[in-house]
């Protein structure tokens, strides 16, 4: 292989950040991102997850523990698959499967089914080679450019979907939502720097009923998300071709009031969360299996998060690209 | 040719992900609600509410019949202590009691095992000045088959007007009734 098809496919794919998204409490279950590497055809990826739940942030931003003797965790396993349909296009869908197990001094619950499942497209700006190893000119500066948009789709089980009798059971949050998102990166070997953005719009539903409860019915429209993640790595090639890659990054995750009918409502209050992450990646020197591991932990502070549970996550994946 | 080979896979992903065909995919603004019976007991509302006695955090005899004596209305909020619980509460407490003086806000905490643990809860979330029912034995979670932020409005009469999600609008139109 050379070294321009190795750039192609190494950039865009291992320093992706990774977008968690917690709080089985409050629907957790939704899948991250998927991209495809610019010379992949197709690619086949696998996940597991484990995330655990350690307090959270009131609506004043301070952290609160959770009840002593409570061990709250959910666990994720998501299948991807994404394909590449013309030169600069490619779409993409994932579909997790999740599993809730907590446990207060007073109850028990292991309940899990299919998670809210997301399909995306994406067009990248560029042809030509992103990452490079030696800076020559300004064109050399230029970045790589996604630009995408998903559809998260309501396949979870929510409190309004009429298969839950308590929250325990919620492994979806019951609305769809269309996302914009915007991922640069740039590459100069062995570093590399990633910003994305992703700006989602829920679509407002009606609710007639919840917990399996016909109630009064109303409409729900939760509020718009903004999230952003910067992320800085480093490549060291190993003598058989293959790579190891580490990164480290910052995530910011907000979402604004919902409504209910028409009307801002505290129970469908906004949130924040900031969350620091470590990624290891390491890929097979035909690049074709790339395996990878990362860790996302929420900031404790006050105020480095709002109305929202604070977790560790644990990721695990595989993926397969097929060029 | 990659695409045909690959196209029974990504089928399959739908299949999978449609699998999970619910109401979310195609939510109903039916009123799917059932008539109740005036004067009959049970959870539902229009339905009323059987009395029951329990023990507060701090010891106190909790009647409802008792209660209801002296006040316009009960209030039950069911919490599990997680954030979205902590803003229901916090908006109980800011937005709601203050127009409602005369109404009784109660507290029940249906997942700590012990009153000791319930105690402790509630006075390391900041909710001292509240009064909180430990429901260990899930009584009154069975009786209003609740979950997490159910809030259950009994009125005077002991007639149920809401039982469903929090709402801060709809509990203040309730207790305005």
């Amino acid at each position: 292989m050379n070294k321009l098809s190795l750039k192609f496919l190494f950039c865009g794919l291992l320093l992706f950040p990774l977008n968690i998204w917690a709080a089985s409490c409050c629907g957790g279950g939704s899948a991250s991102s998927l991209i495809l590497p610019k010379l992949g055809t197709a690619m086949i990826d696998y996940s597991i997850s484990y995330e655990n739940y350690d307090g959270f942030w009131n609506t004043e931003g301070d952290h609160i523990d959770d009840p002593k003797g409570s061990d709250l965790n959910q666990y994720r396993m998501t299948l991807g698959f994404a394909y590449r349909l013309a030169d600069r296009w490619q779409a993409s869908i994932q579909v997790p499967y999740v599993w809730n197990k907590n446990e207060y001094t007073g109850i028990k619950s292991n309940t899990n089914g299919l998670g809210d499942s997301v399909v995306g497209f994406w067009y990248e700006t560029f042809d030509d080679v992103k990452c490079i190893w030696k800076i020559t000119n300004w064109k050399s500066l230029i970045p790589a450019v996604y630009v995408g948009s998903s559809l998260t789709i309501p396949t979870g089980k929510s409190a309004y979907s009429g298969e839950v009798n308590n929250s325990f059971d919620v492994t979806g949050r019951g609305s769809y939502r269309l996302d914009t998102h915007l991922f640069m990166e740039k590459t100069v070997y062995p570093w590399s720097l990633s910003l994305q953005m992703s700006y989602g719009k829920y679509l407002e539903r009606p609710v007639n009923q919840e917990f399996g409860r016909a109630i009064e019915p109303y409409d729900k429209q939760l509020g718009d998300r903004i999230s952003t993640s910067l992320s800085f790595g480093y490549t060291h090639f190993l003598e058989s071709l293959s790579t190891l890659s580490f990164s480290t990054s910052i995530s910011d995750l907000r979402e604004r009031d919902g409504e209910i009918d028409g009307m801002k409502d505290p129970s469908v209050l906004g949130f924040k969360k900031q969350s620091f992450g470590l990624s290891a990646s390491y890929s097979s020197p035909a690049l074709d299996w790339i395996y990878k591991l990362s860790f996302n932990h929420a900031l404790h502070g006050n105020g480095r998060g709002e109305n929202f549970p604070t977790t560790d996550t644990i990721n695990l994946g595989v993926s397969y690209v097929i060029r | 040719m990659l695409f045909a080979k690959l196209k029974p896979l990504l089928i399959l992903l739908i299949a999978f992900a449609l699998y999970g065909c619910n109401e979310d995919l195609n939510p109903s603004d039916s009123d799917d609600r059932p008539n109740v019976q005036a004067g009959s007991v049970g959870h539902y509302v229009g339905q009323n509410s059987a009395d029951f006695t329990i023990l507060g955090t701090l010891g106190e005899t909790i009647n409802l019949a008792d209660e209801l004596l002296g006040h316009d209305a009960v209030v039950l909020y069911f919490t599990m202590w997680c954030p979205l619980c902590d803003t229901h509460m916090s908006s109980i407490r800011k937005s709601v009691k203050p127009l409602f003086p005369n109404v009784r806000f109660l507290v029940v905490d249906y997942v700590s095992g012990s009153t000791n643990q319930s105690r402790s809860v509630q006075f390391s979330n900041g909710y001292a000045s509240e009064t909180v029912i430990p429901d260990t034995e899930h009584v009154l979670l069975k009786q209003f088959d609740a979950t997490m932020g159910s809030t259950i409005v009994i009125n005077a009469s002991g007639e149920i007007l809401m039982n469903e999600d929090y709402k801060q609008s709809k509990i203040i139109s309730v207790l305005e009734q």
